[in-house]
């Protein structure tokens, strides 16, 4: 091929392709309109079988029609020659000419008046039997061009037998078309010049128009009445799919949650009576989650007026408490030493009554997200300077590795504070002496905060109990450390009123992992996080790439633009490493 | 001289007990336990702070706030057993100063109290204009032009606050430790609340505030002098 002629194909192949597309693609959408349409779906079939109907009668009834049509003509034509032949006949014999001239005239005269006598329009064809015979009467007929249409065969017949012989023809027309015609044959004697054949060419045009008239009128009562099939069976298809359909939606509204939705019920038939039991269904349905909704709100009402009722006289006992604390020296050692754990318990009963109050809220829907744009990593460094005394005590090193670039989002500030605070205490209270790695990073639509430690961690079955209420890893260690069991499980209610993720990760001496993911503004849905659960640093023993956090992230999101700090990530430390490989290379 | 405290509240133990805290910190409190009494009571004490309950027999503690208010700027501070949103939000609104939700430590109960009642020591006079206002600090007067705004002694500092700095975006926080003397980041709402009390009076359309402006994501800042 030359290189001219490259492109040339290329283009073709292109556009042989692109019509392949769109011929796929039209496939598809008949294809699903099919699936999708119960109403196309049975019209079609009915079409199908009315076509099918339509052409076997008419095949039929066309078949018929064509047959009588031409027996009762054949009879006509057969009745109208023999009456002829025989008139011919008894003219040439009563004749008086006796010679060759006279015959000649007698038999041209004969075949014109036999042209005019018949009942329609037909050609006369008088020819000698013996071509041989020394007679010089010739042949004689009213239209020679159409001689070659009687065959050799009738001929014989006609010549040997003494009744009439037909055969079917087709005459050829000026157009180039032909008739359907019928040839009759017959013998007649001649005087002076002997034996001749007599044959008569008749027409079966009007036949044939009445036939095709015929035809068009039973094609046109076919197309109608397939129309009407079709129109009467999408009518009636839709009188049973609409309500189904009507069902459907409604179905629909109730699972949203629109309860006092309900059907139409007219009528008896099943229609009506499908709808009754649907509404009969919707009412029992409606019931059950009202009577649970009322014996939830009555139950989180009663947690909450029980807290609220607490409250006053805490107050008072915390002031007195206090007021005997601030005054302990002047006590003896056993009355100093109970005010001193008087005052300790009060503080957890107050922690205690505060989450209890604050899961209750949840409980109740009365949660409000009080939401601002707000950089992440000035609430975690706040979060951060709070754990630090708790830090100190436990001697725990706290590692912060925030973005370079601005992490904002759309947030609320109490709660994310509460949740990383949360995460940060229960780190530094499990980390062992090790470290705890604190991890701030975005991508285009979220930010993230992952919280690690180096401690005992924990076992798989553990891990999915640890946002459960009053739910703790190490039962023993509870009495100690003086959380109220509701830490991890208000925080994962803070990040889900957000629309975000709180995960854990944690394995048996290998540490745990806590990672915080927030939307950057609300409505969005997170499909990934900035940062890998379970990060951390690399031990200097193993030799492992280096690899950024951010891998994942949808790809465009257009109604988010101008995003800032997108993809910021912390350039130190570069080596993050998941822990999971960390583990393997052990 | 001893600052008169009116403790509002019908839970009769805490009343005793916030007494007793009261007067060992020097006050000289004073109580009601009804609601409908309160506004009474008010009147012939003449105190210096008001402590109120929200839950109050009679009148609740928002209307007995409402009655306050709309005779005098005396300081009030809400006594709440329930800290939800809407609730702070109805106690600010209703022209309370400042919250305390139980329960609460004496010390944190004095230093909201000392906070309210803290006044400015005697400075040389002085006056600020912000927008088209012209503020006499000294004197505790805003007028636009000649004529006096009236303003509680909170809304004041809020407003004597932003107005020294003009053009200093003040965070939520910043207000918070500046007005009402706290010293760890607290409730934001009342920021909020007050703020949207202040312009109420200021503002010739709080709908499109020109004095106090918001700067999203960070706080507030006064608006330009026009006089």
């Amino acid at each position: 091929m030359s290189a001219g002629g490259r492109p040339v194909a290329r283009s073709v192949r292109r556009s042989v392709r692109r019509a392949a597309q769109r011929v796929r693609w039209s496939a598809r959408r008949v294809l699903l309109a099919w699936r999708t349409s119960m109403q196309l779906r049975v019209t079609s079939t009915a079409i199908g079988f009315g076509l099918l109907a339509v052409m076997v009668l008419s095949t039929y009834l066309s078949g018929a029609i064509r047959d009588g049509l031409f027996e009762q003509r054949i009879t006509q034509v057969l009745t109208e020659s023999s009456r002829s032949t025989a008139q011919a006949q008894t003219a040439f014999n009563t004749t008086s000419a006796t010679t060759t001239t006279g015959v000649q005239q007698l038999v041209n005269d004969m075949v014109r008046l036999l042209q005019g006598g018949g009942s329609s329009g037909r050609e006369i064809f008088l020819w000698r039997t013996d071509p041989d015979s020394a007679s010089s009467v010739l042949n004689s007929s009213t239209a020679p061009q159409l001689s070659g249409l009687i065959t050799d065969t009738l001929r014989e017949q006609t010549a040997q037998g003494e009744e009439q012989r037909w055969q079917s023809v087709s005459i050829p027309e000026g157009t180039g078309g032909t008739v359907p015609g019928v040839i009759v044959g017959s013998k007649v004697d001649v005087p002076v010049a002997g034996a001749y054949e007599l044959y008569f060419l008749y027409s079966l045009e009007a036949e044939q128009e009445t036939l095709s008239f015929m035809q068009r009128v039973l094609a046109i009562a076919g197309v109608l009445l397939i129309v009407f099939l079709a129109c009467s069976t999408w009518v009636n298809t839709r009188q049973v799919v609409k309500p189904v359909q009507r069902a459907a939606q409604v179905a629909e509204r109730l699972a949203d949650g629109h309860l006092d939705e309900r059907l139409q019920a007219k009528g008896q038939d099943e229609i009506a009576t499908l709808a009754r039991s649907f509404n009969e269904m919707a009412e029992s349905l409606q019931d059950q989650i009202q009577r649970l909704d009322e014996l939830s709100t009555v139950q989180r009402r009663f947690v909450s007026d029980v807290s609220h009722e607490l409250r006053t006289p805490l107050t008072t006992v915390r002031m007195a408490s206090e007021m005997i604390y601030e005054n302990r020296d002047d006590l003896d050692p056993v009355l100093k030493r109970s005010a001193e754990l008087l005052s300790a318990q009060l503080d957890r009963f107050e922690d205690l009554l505060a989450d209890l109050l604050e899961i209750s809220r949840f409980d109740a829907g009365a949660a409000v997200l009080d939401a601002e744009a707000l950089d992440l990593r000035d609430v975690v460094s706040a979060a951060i300077d709070h754990a630090t005394p708790l830090a100190v005590r436990k001697d725990v090193w706290v590692a912060a590795y925030l973005a370079d670039g601005p992490v904002t989002a759309d947030f609320d500030r109490r709660r994310v504070e509460r949740v990383v605070r949360n995460l940060l205490v229960n780190a530094i209270e499990y980390a062992e002496s090790g470290p705890v790695e604190v991890r701030v990073a975005s991508n285009a639509t979220a930010v993230a905060v992952h919280v690690r430690d180096y401690g005992v961690g924990m076992a798989k079955d553990q891990v999915a109990h640890v946002f459960d209420r009053f739910w703790r890893a190490d039962p023993a260690r509870a009495r100690t450390s003086g959380g109220t069991g509701l830490g991890l499980a208000i925080s994962l209610e803070d990040a889900l009123l957000h629309g975000g993720w709180l995960e854990a990760w944690a394995q048996p001496g290998l540490g745990a992992a806590f990672r915080l993911t927030l939307p950057r503004r609300a409505g969005i849905v997170l499909t990934s996080s900035p940062i890998e659960l379970a990060a951390g640093r690399a031990p200097e023993d193993v030799d492992v790439d280096a690899r950024r956090t951010d891998e994942s992230g949808p790809a465009s999101l257009p109604d988010i633009t101008d995003l800032p700090g997108e993809e910021a990530v912390a350039d130190h430390p570069t080596t993050v490493v998941p822990a999971r490989e960390l583990g393997d290379h052990r | 001289m001893k600052s008169r405290v009116l403790v509002v509240d019908d839970d009769t133990a805490l009343a005793e007990m916030i007494g007793l805290v009261l007067k060992t910190e020097g006050f000289d409190p004073v109580f009601c336990a009804d609601g409908d009494a309160a506004i009474g009571i008010f009147r012939s004490t003449s105190p210096d702070l008001v402590l109120l309950d929200v839950m109050l027999p009679g009148k609740d503690g928002t209307e007995v706030c409402r009655q306050i208010r709309a005779e005098s700027g005396v300081p009030v501070i809400m006594l709440t057993a329930k800290s939800d949103t809407v609730d702070v939000v109805q106690g600010l609104e209703s022209g309370a100063d400042d919250y305390i939700s139980k329960p609460f430590k004496p010390k944190e109960l004095v230093a909201r109290i000392r906070a309210r009642l803290r006044r400015t020591d005697e400075p040389a006079p002085e006056r600020l204009s912000i927008g088209d206002l012209e503020i006499d600090v000294t004197g505790h007067r805003v007028t636009r032009s000649g004529a006096a705004i009236s303003l509680t002694p909170l809304e004041f500092d809020l407003l004597v606050a932003l107005a020294r700095k003009p053009w200093q975006v003040f965070s939520r926080e910043v207000l918070l430790e500046k007005v009402w003397g706290y010293r760890h980041a607290a409730d934001t709402r009342l920021v909020n609340v007050h703020v949207q009390r202040l312009r109420s009076k200021i503002e010739h359309d709080p709908e499109v505030p020109e004095i106090v402006l918001t700067v999203r994501g960070v706080g507030y800042k006064a608006g330009a002098a026009t006089t």
